[in-house]
């Protein structure tokens, strides 16, 4: 009489007998991953798109190099349109472990083209004496031009759009002749670009009065604590809208995540994975349906449920993984493509390691369906 | 690794009372209405009647691959009616070969891998396997087939390698229904052949259902089969 089988090597019989089954038929097998390819692009650039513009809405938070950001109350994100009073400065830099305390000016301007029409532009007023909250990604020129009279940073991505500008060019932004000092790349968030002038005369611009603070940028001093300094500007300031940087960023991801984003792109990430879902459960389970016969042969000859279970999950199992492996390769590929300065698709290393096991899972579960039919199957039926 | 064929003459098969009805009420079917039959160890036994007398029926109880509604069925001292049902696939696995009427291979298996898979299931490592099964093509004359795969053969060589799949390990019973059917006369006949050599030199019972008179001179016995009943007039040859 003959050992028993050890189960996982009983289990390696069946899914070598299962991968085989799975090559052998090379069309099913190419459609299949290629349903696992698809959710896999279509989930991880939906994510990626996301991601990039999410970062849209947070680059100046994470760009602007301040530990603290003061605002008005009630600022969920960073956009123009806010005051903080002018006294915020003096109070924040006389709070014990502020470094330094920054004005910063953010409004709504726009800049005339050469043949009549005008763009519209963010204006952003910087204090050059500390540079928080300056151009940053320079690509031409740099940032001290904005120390020269009347000149301004501007978003390369846009010279097209504003008429042609060049280093040097001369626009007329919100009524002030300005000269091009430098561009930058990137730059770009929900509304129009980012466009940098010296805090004055950015104010001089906007047309708003010489003490005109949006936010107060902070830098807290080494060794401090950030929270601490932010409990202590808060004691200080109750009215006002105190945060860390982080904290914003966060605060930023969630406000766009629970408003519109996270609805918009959950969906379709789901389509992406619901279809992928559909094309692998229905190409199993057609599998089983065209091979019921050799499956009902494997039942008679003494395969158990058992057997023929490792059997479909084996094929499952190497569906997520060729399609995983692929599906990544695209997306990376394609990322790299679209990348520009208006949209950074941003497929995070976490998102490529969680790609295989949401894969997996749903490898798996489309298997279900198969698998009922399979276990479903009378070994009879090979008499018939 | 083999299996042992059953030795002294304890029967192979022992049938009583054996009853079939499918489905219930107004629409139940009885295909076997009280079968009792005796199958001797190593006895080579053709089950013939005709269509819908419930050969296929009775075949399929005794390879445990169909439940009975009443009577019962000791195959190799174990009754397999009221055997449970999880104990059934490991017995079908070391006791009965089955050879049925299409090949019933696994297309996209080898040959030697579709007969060695049986003797893995068993637990013969794979090495061992693979060498059981190309052994067994080869008492099958398919030597050098052993890496066709089934699409890539003949009918009577695909019938051929189920033999070699029914028999690899030598189990103690094999059971065959219309193995010759679907091949032409001449290939028919050597199928035939070759599988009562094979049984016979392993000392193997065979129960083959068939309609060919044309391989009847192979039987030890012929039993005949009608409206769910064996026909008592049934007689012994050889
Ligand atoms: N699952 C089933 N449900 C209902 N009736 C069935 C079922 N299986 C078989 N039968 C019926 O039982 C009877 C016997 O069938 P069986 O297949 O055993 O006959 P057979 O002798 O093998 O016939 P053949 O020579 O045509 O293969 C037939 O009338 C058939 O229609
Ligand atoms: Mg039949």
């Amino acid at each position: 009489m003959n050992t028993e089988l050890p189960p996982a090597r009983r289990a390696m019989v069946m899914m070598r007998v299962g991968i085989t089954m799975m090559l052998k038929d090379r069309a099913r097998f190419v459609g299949t991953v290629a349903g696992v390819v698809f959710a896999v692009v279509l989930a991880a650039q939906q994510l990626g798109i996301m991601f990039g513009l999410l970062q849209k809405n947070t680059m100046f938070v994470d760009s602007a190099a301040a530990d603290i950001w003061i605002a008005p109350p009630g600022t969920e994100l960073f956009q123009p349109g806010q005051r903080v009073p002018a006294s915020t400065i003096d109070l924040a830099r006389t709070t014990p472990g502020v470094h330094l305390a920054s004005p910063l000016v953010v409004g709504g301007g726009t800049i005339k083209k050469p043949d009549g029409g005008n763009e519209g532009i963010t204006l952003i007023g910087t204090d050059t004496s500390t540079w928080l909250g300056g151009p940053w990604n320079m690509v031409a020129g740099a940032r001290e031009a904005i120390l020269q009279p009347d000149t301004m940073i501007f978003e390369t991505a846009d010279r097209e759009k504003f008429g042609g500008l060049n280093l040097e060019s001369i626009r007329e932004v919100s009524g002030h002749l300005v000269h091009v000092g430098g561009f930058t790349w990137g730059l770009i968030p929900f509304g129009p670009s980012y466009a940098f002038a010296e805090i004055d005369a950015a104010r001089d611009m906007l047309g708003a009065a010489s003490n005109r603070v949006d936010y107060v940028l902070v830098t807290v001093e080494p060794g401090m604590q950030t929270e601490e300094v932010v409990s202590r500007l808060k004691a200080r300031m109750p009215d006002l809208k105190i945060i860390s940087g982080p904290d914003f960023h966060t605060a930023i991801v969630t406000n766009l995540l629970k408003n519109q984003l996270g609805m918009s792109f959950g969906l379709s990430t789901s389509f992406g994975l619901i279809i992928g879902l559909v094309i692998v459960a229905l190409s199993m389970f057609s599998s089983v349906i065209d091979n019921l016969r050799e499956f009902g042969t494997l039942k008679a000859i003494g395969c158990t449920n058992r057997d023929l279970t490792a059997l479909v999950l084996a094929q499952s199992v190497a569906y997520a993984v060729v399609g995983s492996l692929v599906g990544l390769f695209l997306v990376t590929r394609m990322a790299a493509g679209i990348r520009s300065a208006r949209l950074v698709v941003i497929t995070p290393a976490w998102l490529t390691g969680l790609v295989p096991i949401v894969m997996l899972v749903l490898c798996l579960l489309a298997a279900v369906l198969a698998l009922y039919r399979v276990r479903k199957l009378e070994p009879g039926m090979v008499f018939r | 690794m083999t299996l042992e064929p059953m030795t002294g003459d304890a029967p192979a098969v022992t049938v009583r009372s054996l009853t079939k009805i499918f489905g219930g009420g107004a629409t139940a079917y009885t295909a076997l209405a009280g079968v009792d039959m005796d199958v001797r160890a190593r006895e080579f036994l053709m089950l013939v009647g005709p269509s819908g007398s419930g050969k296929t029926t009775l075949l399929s109880i005794l390879g445990c691959v169909l439940s009975a509604t009443a009577g019962s069925a000791v195959v190799l001292g174990r009754d397999v009616t009221t055997m449970k049902p999880d104990e059934l696939p490991a017995f079908r696995l070391q006791k009965i070969g089955f050879i049925f009427q299409g090949h019933n291979l696994i297309a996209a298996l080898k040959s030697r891998d579709n007969v060695a898979l049986v003797q893995e299931l068993r637990g013969v490592p794979r090495a061992q396997a693979l060498k059981d099964a190309d052994e067994m093509l080869v008492a099958v004359g398919l030597a050098g087939k052993e890496h066709s795969l089934p699409g890539d053969l003949s009918g009577g060589q695909k019938q051929r390698v189920a033999i070699a799949r029914a028999l690899v390990g030598a189990p103690p019973i094999v059971l065959a229904d219309e193995p010759t059917a679907a091949l032409d006369a001449h290939s028919g006949h050597a199928v035939i052949e070759l599988l009562k050599a094979l049984t016979q030199e392993r000392g193997t019972t065979v129960i083959c259902v068939t309609h060919d008179p044309r391989i009847f001179s192979f039987a030890d016995r012929i039993v005949n089969i009608e409206d769910g009943l064996i026909r008592p007039d049934d007689g012994s040859h050889s």
